[in-house]
């Protein structure tokens, strides 16, 4: 009996501890299972697998694009597969399996570009592509060492959204390009009302540092040296901590209120039911804002006083993997997928074409026009792009940021956050 | 078995000779038994081994694969404070979950064997939860202790007590881990009653009719007969609450502020979020070898208080020839 159970214990713990290591293998397995037919005569249609995070109606507009491109290339057919939450994990369990999608949406090029086609001999010098037409920054985030790895297939900027019903009803005049964050927290100040649940202003609880930076830069500060090499005096430099201390305060003093945590409604979800007067975002929630009835503004990011703005760019790319056996066929796809006819189609995209941008009069719309000018401020270097390892050093960072919104003191979290990232960059 | 049959076979097809039959006879059971085998060697142990092997490796998924020794283990015990934070969180978590999944295992069977009308009903209900997958679980604890419109600091207002908001707050996030950890154990339940059904009734009866109380029954017939069902329970407890990674990835992700980032969530994020496989393995190395451990020093420990039905404890000598008996037979 007693051996009998020991047994049965042993074995249990063997299962349940391995139960991680067979995830790994699931997924390669997944992979696998849509291996192309690459045709060697055996069929006379060629397979394209396109991989892309979006769901939901992005998504139906890209098969519409691939259907398109099917039908302007009889003998072709494109996969589109959807990884969706699983992206990451998907398309690193590919290359690892040496099984990748041909083209792909790309936006972390430091991690994957080792697995990616340089596309400089591709790009330069196509017509058809016409480089430059393109917003020009764009293609700095795709660059890695004078290579080029992916074509900027949609971007946005972060700008203020705000409710103008609240900013009325408060008789408060609505924000204007070269506000200051004095102005801002003032306004929040006035727009917040605790006895109904009401908000001038919401933080969230799970920051994502890159979106931070913006702030960052506009303070002066940034997070890591322009040669990649140091952090200390960088990331918990004075510019950097005040940046992020105001956020926290902000929460502390009653002005703002910490929103989407686990289990609370996302700021997204209080600015709908108008009970936050500003928001701060990428394009993302634009429509469903419209959507669900709110009478939004957008407005540039407010300054520091004395310091020009600056903005953060967050850009999709497609790319193409080195190992891909339709190369030729992944290029025309990209074209056609960042040509004026494709990103029209795409809708919930800004373009990233000028010439798009002008034929649509999206830098004349009130609305949009604070994307494009927050584009034009957009030219420091994200710290992911400077330093390889810069995963490692956010995964601390990310931590920092966390306590500070949940009333830490910036300056001293910083400074451990530093301590502890510093080995990775030795 | 293996006896008869090549006689009847043979019988029948002489010309073709009786060893080739017996070969066939002798390799039938492993033939039966190789799909499990195959499936054992392909998906348990070549996955385990190879998940030692590359603990030795730096082994990004994207890019270059070069052996670094013991590098991985070094690196996880001297440069990263979060290994050292994460296992403190679970050490914790075990510390608070284990005694206390025992006690509510074993005071709900005890409450459902006696004898009351509607028992079946209870049974059920309390062991429907275990029926509900450990996703919809999760769903269903964030909104039991959602700040603003959670049901538990509903109920908590109405005693006049303003409640926390549980998975945001670092001081109550842990704690709320424990309790929704707790909800799903109705299987614990299930054996203990198993087990406490497998007591004979004439135990109870003689010990009363020595005189012995409800609670002296409790302590000196209830305990030490179901001592094997708690050793089972108590082992299969730990290995679960080394293993949480379910709630804490949809309950609170880890947070707030690493309050909930259990070991096994540091090392999935190693694993699949930062890509580290190498690191993750020797992660998840280290993590087999503690389970391993406190499992061994539990059944050691074990034969101090465990007993097992027709086991005597007497002196050494006379265990071991009763052992000794047990094996002739």
């Amino acid at each position: 009996m007693k051996k009998k159970i020991s047994l049965i214990v042993l074995t249990t713990a063997l299962t349940m501890t391995m139960l991680s290591a067979c995830m790994g293998n699931n997924e390669s397995a997944n992979g696998t299972t849509t291996q192309p037919e690459s045709g060697n005569g055996s069929a006379e249609v060629k397979t394209l697998r396109f991989a892309t995070w979006d769901t939901g109606d992005a998504l139906k507009i890209e098969q519409d694009i691939a259907k398109k491109f099917e039908a302007n290339h009889p003998g072709t057919k494109v996969q589109v597969e959807a990884y969706a939450d699983g992206f990451d994990q998907k398309l690193a369990a590919g290359f690892g399996a040496a099984n990748p999608p041909d083209v792909m949406y790309m936006w972390d090029f430091p991690t994957y570009h080792q697995s990616l086609q340089p596309l400089n001999s591709y790009a330069d010098g196509d017509k058809d592509l016409n480089k430059d037409d393109f917003y020009s920054g764009l293609f700095n985030y795709a660059t890695i060492d004078e290579n080029l790895y992916g074509i900027p297939a949609g971007f946005t900027t972060r700008v203020v959204y705000y409710n103008k019903k609240m900013f009325d009803d408060a008789k408060i005049p609505y924000p204007k390009d070269g506000w200051t964050w004095d102005d801002f927290q003032s306004i929040s100040k006035q727009l917040t009302d605790k006895a109904k649940k009401q908000y001038g202003f919401g933080v969230r609880a799970d920051n994502d540092t890159y979106d931070l930076q913006g702030f960052v830069w506009s303070n002066g500060g940034s997070y890591i040296s322009d040669d990649g090499k140091t952090i200390n005096g960088f990331m918990n430099s004075n510019e950097t901590a005040d940046t992020i201390q105001m956020f926290g305060d902000m929460v502390k003093n009653g002005s703002a209120v910490l929103a989407g945590g686990k289990g609370q409604q996302s700021g997204e979800d209080i600015f709908k039911g108008g009970k936050i007067a500003m928001w701060e975002s990428g394009i993302w929630p634009l429509e469903s804002f419209r959507q669900a009835g709110i009478d939004v503004g957008t407005v540039e990011m407010p300054a520091f006083p004395g310091k020009p703005v600056k903005g953060v760019v967050a850009e999709s790319a497609l790319s193409i993997a080195k190992d891909s056996e339709n190369k030729d066929l992944a290029w025309e796809f990209i074209k056609y997928y960042v040509s004026n006819e494709a990103i029209k189609m795409r809708v919930a995209d800004l373009p990233v074409r000028e010439s798009v941008v002008k034929e649509l009069k999206k830098d004349q719309d009130p609305l949009y026009k604070p994307y494009y000018t927050m584009l034009e401020r957009s030219d420091n270097t994200p710290a992911f792009l400077l330093n390889s390892k810069w995963n490692e050093v956010n995964r601390q960072l990310s931590a920092a940021v966390e306590a500070v919104v949940h009333g830490s003191n910036a300056q001293d979290v910083l400074n451990q956050a530093v301590k502890e990232s510093e080995r990775y960059l030795k | 078995m293996a006896h008869t049959y090549p006689q009847t076979a043979g019988k029948q097809s002489a010309s073709l000779g009786p060893r080739r039959n017996r070969r066939w006879v002798g390799a039938a059971p492993y033939l039966f038994i190789f799909p499990w085998i195959f499936g054992f060697l392909v998906f348990t142990l070549g996955p385990l081994l190879f998940s030692l092997i590359i603990s030795l490796f730096d082994w990004p998924i994207v890019g270059k694969v070069h052996f670094i020794g013991l590098g991985n283990y070094v690196e996880m015990f001297t440069d990263d404070p979060l290994f050292w934070k994460s296992f403190g969180v679970t050490l914790k978590f075990a510390a608070l979950f284990v005694p206390l999944n025992i006690a509510v295992g074993l005071g709900l069977a005890i409450l459902l064997n006696q004898k009351t009308r509607g028992n079946a009903i209870f049974r059920t209900a309390f062991y429907l939860p275990s029926v509900i997958s450990g996703v919809a679980l999760a769903m269903i604890w964030s909104w039991v202790y959602s700040g603003d419109y959670g049901i538990l600091n509903y109920f908590l207002s109405i005693i006049g007590v303003q409640g926390p908001d549980w998975l945001n707050d670092k001081h109550w996030s842990l704690v709320a881990m424990v309790v929704a950890s707790l909800w799903g154990q109705g299987s614990m339940m299930l054996v203990f009653l198993a087990g406490l059904k497998g007591i004979p009734k004439d135990l109870y009866e003689s010990a009363s009719i020595d005189g012995a109380g409800k609670i002296r029954q409790f302590i000196s017939v209830t305990i030490p007969m179901l001592s094997p069902t708690i050793l089972f329970n108590l082992i299969t407890s730990i290995i679960a609450a080394f293993q949480q990674l379910t709630l804490a990835l949809l309950l609170t992700g880890g947070g707030p502020m690493k309050s909930t980032y259990f070991y096994a969530m540091y090392m999935y994020e190693n694993a699949f979020k930062f890509f580290k496989m190498g690191y993750s393995a020797a992660n998840a190395w280290f993590m087999f070898l503690i389970v391993l451990t406190l499992t061994f020093l539990v059944f050691k420990s074990s034969e101090a208080w465990v007993f097992y039905e027709g086991e005597m404890k007497r002196k050494p000598e006379k265990k071991s020839k009763s052992v000794r008996r047990g094996r002739s037979a």
